[in-house]
């Protein structure tokens, strides 16, 4: 978490912090959700307009169990992305992807810097494959992540249901980190022998 | 120093050329010097010893082949102890400090060595060992810019690892300019 706080750009050259959320960002996370139109909270999994959701989190905050990375402008939450790490059982090579961006943010990178922080950390906590899990109706979510290199690995029909009762199918993504890190071992191992007699 | 001849060492798939590659590329592509690799391997398959030789120049290079290394970084045994004697006497010896116990240095040389294998496994992936290394040579010798050899890093490994390689240089640069600002325990000889 050195590595942390550290500004970016957008793609239209806002600059923003990137950082852990911290224990006194409760008030700033509850403001950011509640500020989210109710197309956007359509598909999150937990009313995070309730306080005590986000006190829950706040309370509960365990880097190696929940990293969640939020994006900070003028002092004000404009967007926040979550890595779930499985440290025991038969998903512990795994971790489950989530990320929420303000919507005056949406479509100028915010999303992908947050969520390719996310990646860049699971690789390192010897994460091999990232699970993300959206609507199928979530399109431009699931663009997103291809671009990160996740690949559509199944959809369940009818399997989820968003706030308003409303049934839809759930698409989950996959991004292979290991593949990531054989192509760099292969690019090791080549250079290094590739002229071998 | 307008020459400087270096030969980087270690066993195959250690990503040795890669490294010697990086401080080529990071020289005579975005340092505006000039900067030849040759590169050599032992006879044997993977895990024998092979090595890197650049050379970086302010004017251009009429021989390509390093002859008397003034820099040698080593991350094995092995390497250490064949490259060891071709070097200057006032060379400058980096090394991996629990890979490499080095034998034979002369008085006037510099020794500067770093647990680099730890801070790629704390980093998580123990393959970018050789990043980590390209970092503290890049501190230790100051003979590219720092953001020259970063951009090197970031162009030179596959897409998806940038942001871990690049953590990886800046620790093994910060543990180097810690070292040579004194920090960090040197270990000069």
């Amino acid at each position: 978490m050195e590595y942390y706080p550290r500004t970016v750009k957008t793609k239209d050259g806002t600059s923003v912090v990137i950082r852990p959320l911290a224990q006194d960002d409760g008030p700033a996370l509850l403001v950011f959700f509640r500020a989210l139109p109710a197309d956007d909270r359509l598909f999150l999994r937990e009313d995070v307009t309730k306080k005590e959701v986000i006190d829950r989190w706040i309370t509960q905050l365990d880097y190696e169990e929940v990293l969640p990375i939020v994006a900070v402008k003028d002092s004000a939450i404009i967007g926040d992305a979550t890595l779930h790490f499985h440290l025991y059982g038969w998903h512990r090579h795994m971790a489950e992807i989530r990320c929420v961006v303000a919507r005056e943010y949406q479509k100028k990178g915010l999303g992908t810097i947050l969520m390719h922080e996310l990646v860049s950390h699971a690789s390192q906590k010897g994460v091999d494959r990232i699970r993300a899990e959206m609507m199928d109706t979530q399109i431009s979510a699931q663009k997103a992540f291809r671009r990160l290199g996740f690949k559509k690995e199944a959809e369940l029909k009818n399997f989820v249901i968003d706030i308003d009762g409303k049934s839809h199918n759930l698409v989950i993504m996959v991004n292979d980190v290991s593949e990531l890190w054989k192509k760099m071992e292969d690019l090791l191992i080549d250079y290094d022998l590739s002229t071998e007699h | 120093m307008s020459t400087a001849e270096i030969k980087f060492g270690g066993f195959g798939g250690q990503g040795v050329i890669l490294a010697g590659m990086i401080i080529g590329r990071a020289a005579s592509i975005y340092d505006n010097k000039f900067a030849t690799l040759t590169q050599s391997f032992g006879p044997e398959a993977r895990g024998s010893a092979c090595s890197a030789q650049v050379i970086v120049s302010d004017d251009r290079i009429l021989y390509p082949y390093v002859t008397k290394p003034q820099i040698l970084m080593v991350m094995s045994q092995e390497s250490c102890n064949k490259f060891l004697p071709e070097i200057t006497e006032d060379a400058t010896v980096i090394i991996e400090e629990e890979l490499v116990k080095p034998k034979g240095l002369k008085p006037g040389m510099k020794l500067f060595a770093i647990p680099a294998t730890r801070f790629a496994e704390e980093l998580g992936r123990k393959m970018v060992l050789n990043i980590v290394m390209v970092g503290f040579f890049t501190a230790v010798t100051k003979l590219v810019d720092c953001n020259a050899v970063r951009e090197a890093v970031k162009t030179s490994v596959p897409k998806g690892t940038e942001n871990l390689n690049l953590q990886a240089f800046d620790r093994g640069y910060e543990y180097g300019i810690s070292l040579v600002q004194g920090s960090a325990a040197p270990v000069i000889q």
